[in-house]
């Protein structure tokens, strides 16, 4: 043993990766006990294993004993907490020493967070949605896109029989449901006529989808034909309380259901919504044509890949569509938890909302957080020269450079966990606010305030603080102590961080950005909704005829005396609704492209149109078929008119071979939504299509006159309840959403401004008080007010003008992209710059000037007595 | 602090008594393979040395650097007092068990 040649070495990069690992003091007596081994080793086993087992040695040795340690972990586990605890202390006696800059600090980031809460909020909402499918994982459906379409918006549709043939061609699925779209009508219940929609399904929805049934079998319940089965409010509301399932619902009059089953309460939200469900059982599909008439999900088996669906979707395609066909379309498949919060699909089966816009809102909610956090970053920046002397004790006492970063980090973490409190103060009164708007409704919010919310309020808090205090901590524990102690760190040298004055610059210019965004919005909201439309809807009732007979009904209010006129039409002008119908003039000459109101011959005189050629609807037509048709302007240019006489009795082809004359031309007014330019439209006498009847009325006393016309329906029609809006509530309703919009974009720009006045407050503050000597020396040299004012407020005037001039073109270029969106739009004008800009420096004087006001006016005594 | 000793510590714990001022981490990985025959790593028997020291029942100092060490010293283990006392507490323990353990099922195993 003892003769082994020395010069026989373990492996070189094992001894140097265990140094390199080793804690120090225990190196030298492990090395020792492997090297003895080592050479034991290589008795046995020769060189190559014993190197080999050296190695695995060397890697054994790593524990938690041998590893390197950093410098300070020996035994300060208790003084880690013991310091922490320490700064929470220093740190609340400083915010409370600075009064005035906590309540600014927490002011302006629990404002900002509590809007941040609401985003945070409506995420969770949508990322809830269908969370109790147990499935949800496996789900996927069929969506189709047409590719040589105008629209260029997916579609969450297909052509049902899709559903049948991928069954029949592809054997790896596990379930698949169809939906079919556009069951319901109405029941009479007790006298009431209630409506009822719902879907068409498999009996496989209930195999894939875990919806559970209250009353009724699971297994069967959508078997058998014309069997359907309700959702929990919908039975309770038609049944009361008793168990429906064995009785029979008439829809229309003419179809019996069976009712099957009535599911429970769902256990959360889902993004398919229905009603009812029926059985598809016995309905046969085969139309590849109709690409919207419902929806297929399905599930594979498990190890079946996706891969074998996608040249059978191709198959398809090129199967039932081509070059000569009306249009091409392309299939795709779609996973159901990519649905909702997802991207904007048309056709989806319930509503939803695209996920841009929740990304739209947390960009408005980050940019004022965003804001606050610079305040802090800020205020805390400039206070650090009352904090040179801690800092510069702390560093003599043996404080690390890491140890004071951290404990200024856990001040702002302090001041955001402060925040926070108010925050969700602020939010009762937010909430509130948030669901009454009117998109809030239409996609049912659910913001609740559930315990695991708050814990995401708090981690979101804790990472602001993080994030607002890592920028002044590096900062301040950046002192050299000896500096730090002598103060020599000066004012000046503070003041020149050009990064302060970026910051400030950042938050004006956000801030002007949002001012003159949300000004425009508010123009052009009222520009559209106060735009002359080229037809009065004043004193207009419209009222939903239900399906009754138009004719009947008029006779029978046109009794009352108040009614001075009463019309007929199957949509209600800018409400986005549209009808349209392809027009040709013969039979070989291209299409043009039609939107049409079915209307009666009492409607040009009673929306006051102007007929600028020809004549109204001959009345004759009432019996027999369509025979004439009323252009518009642009319509009549669109087919080749020169000019709108000639038009007149001309003959149009609608869709492949209605043949009609023109009866006349009538002048073009806004039937669109706004921002959309006038577009061909043409009026036809269709009374079966009729859905409302407008009635004019003489409006001495809306309320009054509605409380007649509602009391003439209830006679009319019992069975019914009176549906009735004024024409201009009906558009109001509309364009409810651009007022959302105005809404939230104003709401964010008084935030942000809000938030901005109080960061230039505190620096002006500041930055006025630490020059207080000076400013007392120079009136005592005999310097005048006027003379200090501009001193003091020079630096932060210069800041504004630049934050000027970038915010006002960052919001020219911004603004003209969404407005050039629009056919009718508002033009920038001076006003709304002059008035921002005005707005700016009222704010500026206000902050800056009084402050400065007050330096100049304190006694120059009282300040230089110490000294 | 009274901390409880694993078996495989006592083990250690017992030897580096046995191999009173001599016992080092290799010393005791090869008592332990030769007269448990039982396969042991060295680095557990070090981890198992250093537990000890952190629980106070041995301590260590530099050492000669005898062998084929190439030079490096060896870190020599030595029991303290609480380190004996709770060798005798591990001890009484198994004593106290041996004796509830009836006669005959001793006598009558073989």
């Amino acid at each position: 043993m003892k003769e082994l040649p020395e010069d026989i070495r373990p492996p070189k990069w094992a001894d140097r990766f265990f140094k390199w690992y080793c804690y120090a003091p225990l190196h030298e007596s492990i090395y020792g006990d492997m090297q003895e081994r080592y050479d034991e080793y290589l008795e046995q086993y020769g060189l190559r294993k014993a190197n080999r087992k050296y190695w695995l040695d060397v890697i054994r040795f790593m524990n938690r004993h041998t590893l390197k340690r950093s410098k300070n972990s020996k035994n300060n586990t208790f003084n880690s907490f013991a310091m922490l605890s320490n700064y929470f202390k220093v740190g609340f006696r400083n915010l409370l020493k600075n009064r005035s800059f906590t309540v600014i600090n927490v002011l302006g980031l629990s404002v900002s967070m509590a809007v941040c809460l609401v985003i945070i909020l409506m995420i969770n909402d949508q990322l809830s949605y269908d969370n109790f499918q147990a499935n949800k994982e496996r789900i996927y459906r069929f969506t189709h896109e047409r590719t040589n379409s105008r629209i260029n918006l997916p579609m969450a549709t297909v052509p049902v029989v899709l559903g049948d043939r991928m069954k029949s061609d592809f054997a790896g699925f596990e379930h698949v449901v169809r939906f079919s779209r556009g069951f319901g009508g109405e029941i009479m219940q007790n006298g009431k006529a209630i409506g009822i929609s719902g879907l068409q399904t498999d009996q496989s929805f209930f195999d894939m989808f875990s919806f559970k049934l209250k009353h009724g079998n699971i297994e069967t319940c959508l078997k058998e034909p014309n069997s359907i089965v309700l959702r929990k409010d919908v039975a309770e509301k038609i049944f009361g309380d008793e168990n429906p399932v064995g009785e029979t619902l008439t829809i229309d009059t003419d179809e019996n259901y069976l009712v099957t089953g009535v599911l429970e309460a769902f256990p959360g939200k889902t993004h398919i919504e229905f009603e009812s469900l029926a059985s598809m059982t016995g309905r046969t599909f085969s139309n590849w044509e109709n690409t919207s008439e419902g929806w297929v999900y399905f599930t594979l088996q498990d190890g079946v890949s996706m891969d074998g669906l996608e040249p059978m979707l191709t198959a398809l395609q090129d199967e039932h569509y081509n070059e000569q066909s009306e249009f091409m379309v392309d299939f795709n498949i779609q996973k159901m938890t990519d649905i909702t919060p997802g991207p904007l699909y048309g056709n989806q089966i319930g509503t939803s909302m695209p996920n841009f816009f929740v990304i739209g809102l947390g960009v408005l909610a980050s940019l004022i957080i965003i804001c606050a956090a610079f305040n802090y970053a800020n205020l805390s920046a400039a206070r650090a020269l009352t904090r040179t002397k801690e800092v510069g004790v702390r560093k003599v006492m043996g404080a690390r450079k890491g140890q004071l970063t951290i404990q200024f980090i856990v001040e702002s973490v302090l001041v955001s966990l402060l925040s926070l409190a108010v925050a969700i103060g602020f939010l009762q009164l937010l909430i509130p606010a948030f669901e009454n708007l009117k998109m809030s409704s239409l996609l049912d919010w659910d913001l609740k305030l559930e315990p695991k919310v708050y814990g995401q309020f708090i981690g979101f808090s804790v990472l602001v603080g993080l994030v607002t205090g890592l920028f002044p901590s590096l900062y301040l524990a950046s002192f050299r102590p000896i500096e730090a102690m002598k103060n020599m760190i000066s004012s000046n040298k503070l003041s020149r961080v050009s990064l302060r004055k970026a910051l400030i610059i950042c938050q004006f210019v956000i801030s002007l950005v949002l001012i003159v965004s949300s000004t425009l919005v508010y123009k052009q909201i009222k520009f559209m909704v106060e735009k002359d439309y080229g037809y009065t809807k004043e004193n207009i009732i419209n009222v939903e005829l239900q399906g009754q007979d138009y004719d009947i009904l008029k006779a029978e209010l046109s009794k009352l005396p108040f009614v001075e006129k009463i019309s007929a039409t199957n949509l209600i002008p800018n409400t986005g609704q549209s009808t349209d119908v392809d027009a040709k003039l013969n039979y070989v000459e291209e299409t043009v492209n039609f939107n049409y109101y079915a209307v009666d011959e009492g409607y040009i005189d009673n929306l006051n149109l102007t007929l600028v050629a020809g004549d109204n609807f001959l009345p004759a037509q009432k019996e027999g078929k369509e025979t004439s048709i009323i252009l518009n302007e642009t319509g009549a240019k669109r087919l080749g008119f020169e000019t709108s006489l000639d038009a007149i009795n001309q003959s149009v082809i609608l869709g492949d071979s209605n043949k009609v004359t023109v009866a006349g031309v009538v002048k073009d007014y806004n039937y669109m939504i706004l921002y959309m330019d006038i577009q061909p439209m043409m009026f036809r006498y269709k009374p079966k299509q009729f859905d409302y009847a407008q009635i004019k009325i003489t409006g001495f006393d809306i309320s009054d006159e509605m409380t007649q016309l509602e009391a003439a329906w209830d006679e009319f029609d019992p069975n019914h309840e009176f549906l009735a809006k004024t024409f201009q509530g009906q558009i109001d309703e509309f364009n409810a959403f651009f007022y959302d919009v105005l809404y939230i974009i104003g709401l964010v720009a008084i935030l942000s401004i809000t938030i901005a006045t109080l960061g230039l407050l505190g620096i002006a503050t500041y930055s006025i008080q630490i020059r207080l000597k000076e400013v007392s020396i120079r009136k005592v040299l005999g310097a005048s007010s006027g003379r200090l004012i501009f001193l003091l407020s020079k630096g932060f005037m210069y800041l504004f003008g630049i934050a000027m001039v970038i915010g006002f073109a960052l919001a020219y270029f911004g603004n003209n992209l969404w407005l050039d969106g629009f056919a009718y739009r508002v033009s920038f004008g001076v006003d709304i710059f002059l008035v921002t800009a005005l707005i700016m420096i009222i704010i500026g004087i206000l902050t800056i000037g009084l402050q400065a006001l007050r330096a100049t006016t304190t006694n120059p005594a009282t300040i230089l007595r110490d000294d | 602090m009274h901390h409880k000793l694993g078996e495989f510590e006592e083990i250690v714990l017992l030897l580096v008594a046995a191999q009173h001022g001599e016992a080092y981490g290799l010393s005791i990985t090869r008592a332990i393979e030769k007269e448990l025959d039982r396969p042991v790593t060295m680095s557990s028997v070090h981890t198992a040395l250093y537990r000890l020291e952190e629980k106070g029942y041995v301590s260590s100092h530099i050492g000669d650097a005898e062998g084929n060490r190439r030079g490096r010293r060896k870190r020599v283990f030595l029991i303290t007092a609480e380190g004996k006392k709770s060798l005798i507490e591990a001890r009484d323990a198994r004593n106290h068990i041996w004796n509830m353990i009836p006669k005959f099922v001793i006598e009558f195993s073989y």
